[in-house]
């Protein structure tokens, strides 16, 4: 009973913070309900017995991507959405869509049989941090050294975007400060701003 | 001995095609948000939002197969979702700085 309790209480949260997600108009609230069915979904990932997903989807994940978001919609500052404009026949046409995407999916799973599953899994490890050690450092090294390699390349394509090139093609950096000429500041709100509106 | 497509917990058993409807659900939702909203940060975030859903039915099936490779890959999934986030605020982050954009319509100087 309480299993199932607990699953219908995070299957619903997780479906209202979806729907808080699409329909909020600040990207804020968009963002903390984000939060919201990533908290729920990692106590369902709990329920399967997935320990160690829980714990990195609610640190990484909730914890550092979506700080790494809010950050970003501080930046940003509030940009609220304006309604309508073109392509307002969207909104019926990606509901009809996903209905008719959802009403496949159920016709798929109600016909689906499922393969039995594998015999002698120990279920008291299984997905531990121990077991998922294990498999990640002799099984699956390579994959989890080329994700070592992915996140180094994300890291320095952002450090790379977020620099930030100038009119001449010259980069940010401050160039070294002589006596007479101190260094120009590149305020980023005053160099930039002219081009804005260009797009009409 | 529960049937296959029962998840037991405990005592009990659950039902693993709700776990991959949940998914579905999830997913479809993030589809629209990537479909109807404007706002480039919005659809980046709906994006994690279908992310999520395909983790959640990785980890059902490892669940119901009872091998562990499903939560591998979901932990690599989260491993591209976090380098996609970061490289797509990122740019974000670049093209704000040239100009605001409430409208990823407005972004369509690549069009020719």
């Amino acid at each position: 009973m309480i299993a199932q309790a607990v699953f219908w209480a995070m299957a619903a949260l997780a479906v209202a913070g979806a729907v808080g997600v699409i329909a909020s108009r600040q990207p804020i609230r968009s963002v903390l309900s984000l939060v919201v069915v990533m908290l729920a979904l990692s106590v369902l990932f709990l329920l399967l017995s997935a320990q160690f997903v829980f714990a990195v989807q609610v640190i990484v994940y909730a914890g550092a991507v979506m700080v790494l978001f809010l950050f970003v919609v501080a930046l940003l500052g509030p940009i609220r959405e304006r309604g309508g404009g073109r392509l307002r026949f969207q909104w019926g046409l990606s509901v009809l869509v996903a209905a008719v995407f959802v009403a496949l999916q159920g016709a798929v799973l109600q016909g689906m049989r499922f393969r039995a599953p594998s015999e002698g899994v120990d279920l008291a490890v299984f997905g531990t941090v121990q077991d998922i050690g294990v498999r990640l450092f002799t099984t699956y090294l390579y994959p989890f050294e080329l994700t070592s390699i992915l996140l180094l390349v994300a890291a320095v394509g952002a450090i790379y975007l977020s620099r930030g090139v100038r009119a001449g093609g010259r980069s940010s950096r401050p160039e070294p400060a002589s006596p007479d000429h101190p260094p120009a500041r590149h305020d980023r709100g005053t160099t930039s701003r002219p081009q804005r509106g260009r797009s009409g | 001995m529960a049937e296959p497509g029962r998840i037991q917990i405990g005592a009990e058993s659950l039902e693993a095609s709700w776990f991959l409807m949940l998914a579905a659900l999830l997913f479809t939702l993030g589809s629209i948000g990537v479909l109807v909203r404007r706002n480039p940060l919005v659809i980046l975030v709906c994006i994690e939002l279908m992310l999520n859903a395909v983790n959640l039915t990785l980890i059902t099936f490892a669940r119901q197969l009872q091998n562990l490779e499903g939560q591998l890959f979901a932990l690599m999934v989260m491993v591209v979702a976090a380098a996609e986030a970061v490289v797509g605020l990122a740019i974000l982050v670049d093209i704000f700085r040239v100009r605001d954009v409430d409208d990823i319509d407005e972004l369509s100087e690549l069009k020719g």
